[in-house]
């Protein structure tokens, strides 16, 4: 059965050659194969044996994929909480090739947002002595900067997913067959619900009606799909340009009018909701654009 | 990755591209076969154009492609090719942030390459090919100009394509790179169809048994090398001296001067043209100097 | 063979692999990537499954060398790792609601320690095993059928490290004995005498 018997106890035992040849051929009997992997555990010498059996090119193969992926690593927290989450590992390394899903991206917008929210809180709470105060009515207009700034950092923030300033090896995306539609919208949605994130959350502390949070939801939408949809027909650095002009120009002139706060009214909310219905449908029936050459 | 190939690879008839104003192409012909094919000609000649109509990023105004039998005006078939091609452009940028691993893993993504572990095997794939196993995780910016073309190839054989489209692969690189980077060329396992564009007729001359010679959006010589070569017979001659009746006269390494024209300059004797001087002929004609 | 003095012993490696040297790592693989790949393919005949639990087991290695805390063998620390690997991928490949041992599935072979846990209700090796003194019999459940290491089998028996090693090896010395016993159709006694006498 086998070629090495165990010898009185204080005897050095090695797994023979022949009983290591059945080992690693598989075909060892089940305690031959426990004496085998009890001993391997403390011996280098019959490892390196056993080492020598096994078939050299695919250890070697699993070797470089090992340190490949040793190399690129796993990316950190944020990434593997989202594998965790059960996102499958390529659209996680896609969206990590986002910019304005990076956390230097993100900080940012946090500290823009940061800036502008804690000014207007802080003039309406009246830590610093600050104008806005009209007709009796402190504060709405003080409130314009953040209306102003939160919806376009939502949109700087999917325009990054797609304008190819953003991507430097945009053209191999471009050549690759993953579909750029679904690259597009992957990183576009994410990086849409990141931004909304700190702006929603700064939304909470300033003064201003208990909607605000929620009202900014819909125009942020509806921006970043008219970018998107707009993409589409037209150059599309010329649209998100565009696109911030739609909703910077209505809001300046509202302020300047000292009611900036109807551009989140109810009215203006069924507006944004419209205008998101209409770009999506847009967005989807000319999704090939994405597909070939539309960045030229 | 086996496409349906037969002998022609591609297959281009009567392309033609416009920027405003501007005939990148005109109505060009031709027929990639398999094998290495050389792209001569100087900036501006219409050769981005052409490679990038091929590469599927743009689309011509006019004219029918064919990769593999298959046409990339149909988004299906587009899919197909896209699956079967490699591409180095000619201005490749990479994510500043990224490592050699990483980037080639992203790569490897767009290439739908989905499962974790056969992508790292097909990295290390492609890294031992260029030998760039021992740069896996250095970043990007800090590789030379050499590496970062091998990071090119290196991205452009993921998946093993039928056909690899280089443009411009060998710009920027000193003499011993380019020698480099011709042997990893012609040393390529699964020996895909290769197209590669340069304005260095030297590059030419070293690995490409085709060449195509792109003047202002026009296919003026398609060939050899010798072929091309063969197109200045009789008319280049060195000397000791400069004559300006010559179409083009320029110091060669070895000291003389070396002209091309039509009739003899005096105390000039009669020498085999290269490549080059066949690529400057027909640079000449076609009114480019 | 045997390594060279002046190399690295695995300890060392580990060490250096928690602190991020790749190199180590390599070092890591080359000398016990082999075995831990036959010991895989015992437990699973897919080679596609070993090849992806032995890449997870060294990448799992390079990210909690840190939680080695050289109380064994560096190969058992790593097949501690290689095992839990293995049944990922197993469960990854065939659901999680499938059992991982079906008869009626090749690919999936039935683990040595299931093998033992059937044979003991059932068999020769349960006829055997019960040949054994406790002590001995508890070494090699411990070791064997727990997949524990040494160190952990030393605290789960309250006993001293080498004394599981020496019953393991009196153990299986028995048990050899007792299945040829068996198979020859002699009784056990005499070599059971034989296995008692080595202490």
């Amino acid at each position: 059965m086998t070629s090495s018997f165990p010898g009185a106890a204080g005897a050095a035992w090695h797994a023979g050659e022949d009983l290591l040849a059945s080992y690693a051929a598989g075909t060892a009997e089940a305690v031959d194969g426990w004496s085998v992997e009890a001993h391997l555990t403390g011996c280098a010498s019959c490892r390196a044996a056993l080492s020598a059996q096994v078939d050299p090119e695919r250890l070697a193969r699993n070797r470089s994929a090992l340190l490949v992926r040793a190399a690129i690593g796993d990316g950190g927290r944020a990434r593997r909480l989202l594998r965790r989450c059960g996102v499958p590992d390529h659209v996680v390394s896609l969206l990590a090739a986002t910019p304005s899903l990076r956390g230097s991206w993100l900080g940012s917008v946090i500290a823009v947002v940061a800036v502008v929210a804690g000014e207007a809180a802080a003039v309406s709470y009246g830590w610093i002595p600050g104008g806005g105060l009209v007709a009796g009515r402190p504060g709405a207009v003080i409130l314009a900067p953040f209306l102003l700034v939160a919806p376009l950092l939502v949109l700087a923030g999917v325009a990054a997913a797609f304008l190819p300033v953003f991507d430097p090896a945009w053209r191999l995306a471009a050549a690759a067959p993953f579909s750029g539609f679904t690259l597009l919208l992957v990183r576009a949605v994410c990086a849409l619900a990141a931004a909304l994130i700190p702006v929603t959350g700064a939304a909470f502390v300033l003064p201003g009606p208990g909607w605000l949070p929620v009202a900014l939801l819909l125009p942020s939408l509806a921006l970043s799909a008219a970018a998107l949809a707009a993409a589409t027909v037209m150059d599309p650095r010329a649209a998100a340009v565009t696109a911030a002009a739609l909703w910077a120009l209505p809001v300046l002139w509202l302020a300047s009018a000292h009611v900036p706060l109807l551009i989140v009214a109810p009215d203006a909310q069924v507006a944004c909701a419209a205008a998101l219905c209409a770009c999506a449908a847009v967005l989807y029936l000319r999704r090939d654009r994405f597909e070939l050459g539309w960045m030229r | 990755m086996t496409l349906n190939v037969s002998t022609a690879a591609v297959r281009v008839e009567g392309l033609s591209r416009r920027y405003g104003a501007i005939r990148a192409l005109d109505a060009v012909d031709l027929t990639l076969d398999r094998g290495i094919t050389g792209l001569l000609g100087p900036n501006g000649a219409g050769k981005t154009t052409l490679l990038s109509i091929l590469a599927t990023v743009s689309e011509p105004d006019a004219g029918r492609v064919s990769v593999f039998g298959l046409d990339p005006a149909d988004a299906a078939e587009r899919v197909e090719i896209r699956r079967g091609l490699g591409y180095l452009p000619q201005e490749l940028g990479y994510h500043r942030y990224f490592t050699v691993a990483a980037f080639l893993d992203y790569v490897a993504i767009l290439k739908e390459i989905t499962d974790r572990r056969r992508r790292a095997e097909e990295v290390a794939r492609v890294l031992a090919v260029t030998g760039l196993e021992d740069r896996a995780r250095s970043r990007i910016r800090a590789l030379s100009g050499g590496m970062r073309q091998r990071l090119g190839i290196a991205q452009a054989l993921l998946g093993g394509p039928d056909l690899l489209i280089l443009d411009e692969p060998t710009a920027g690189l000193d003499p011993e790179q380019r020698l480099r980077f011709r042997e990893l060329l012609s040393d390529l396992p699964d020996e895909p169809a290769i197209v590669l564009s340069t304005h260095q007729a030297d590059d030419i001359a070293a690995i490409c048994p085709q060449v195509i010679v792109l003047l202002k959006g026009k296919v003026q010589f398609t060939g050899t090398p010798a072929g091309l070569a063969g197109t200045a017979a009789g008319r280049v001659w060195a000397a000791d001296e400069r004559d300006d009746r010559a179409h083009l006269s320029w110091r060669g390494g070895d000291g003389r001067w070396r002209h091309i024209g039509d009739e003899q300059p005096p105390g000039a004797e009669l020498v085999t043209p290269t490549v080059e001087d066949g690529y400057l002929l027909l640079s000449h004609a076609a009114g480019d100097r | 063979m045997r390594p060279e003095a002046g190399e690295r012993d695995d300890a060392a490696l580990l060490r250096a692999v928690a602190r991020g040297d790749e190199a180590a790592l390599a070092v890591l693989y080359d000398r016990h990537a082999g075995w831990l790949t036959v010991r895989m393919t015992r437990r699973c005949a897919t080679p596609d499954l070993v090849d992806h639990a032995v890449q997870d087991t060294f990448l799992a290695v390079w990210r909690e060398a840190g939680a080695y805390r050289g109380g064994g063998d560096v190969a058992a620390f790593i097949w501690g790792i290689g095992i839990r690997r293995l049944i990922d991928a197993i469960r990854r490949e065939h659901g999680p609601r499938r059992q991982r041992w079906r008869a009626a599935e090749p690919e999936t072979v039935v683990s040595a320690e299931d093998q033992v846990l059937a044979g003991i209700e059932h068999g020769r090796l349960g006829q055997a095993l019960a040949g054994l003194s406790p002590e001995l019999r508890g070494a090699i459940e411990a070791t064997v059928l727990d997949g524990l290491t040494c160190a952990e089998a030393a605290v789960l028996l309250g006993v001293a490290e080498g004394t599981v090693k020496s019953r393991c090896h009196r153990a299986r010395v028995a048990l050899r004995a007792a299945l040829a016993g068996q198979q020859a159709g002699t009784g056990g006694a005499a070599y059971d005498q034989e296995a008692w006498g080595t202490s």
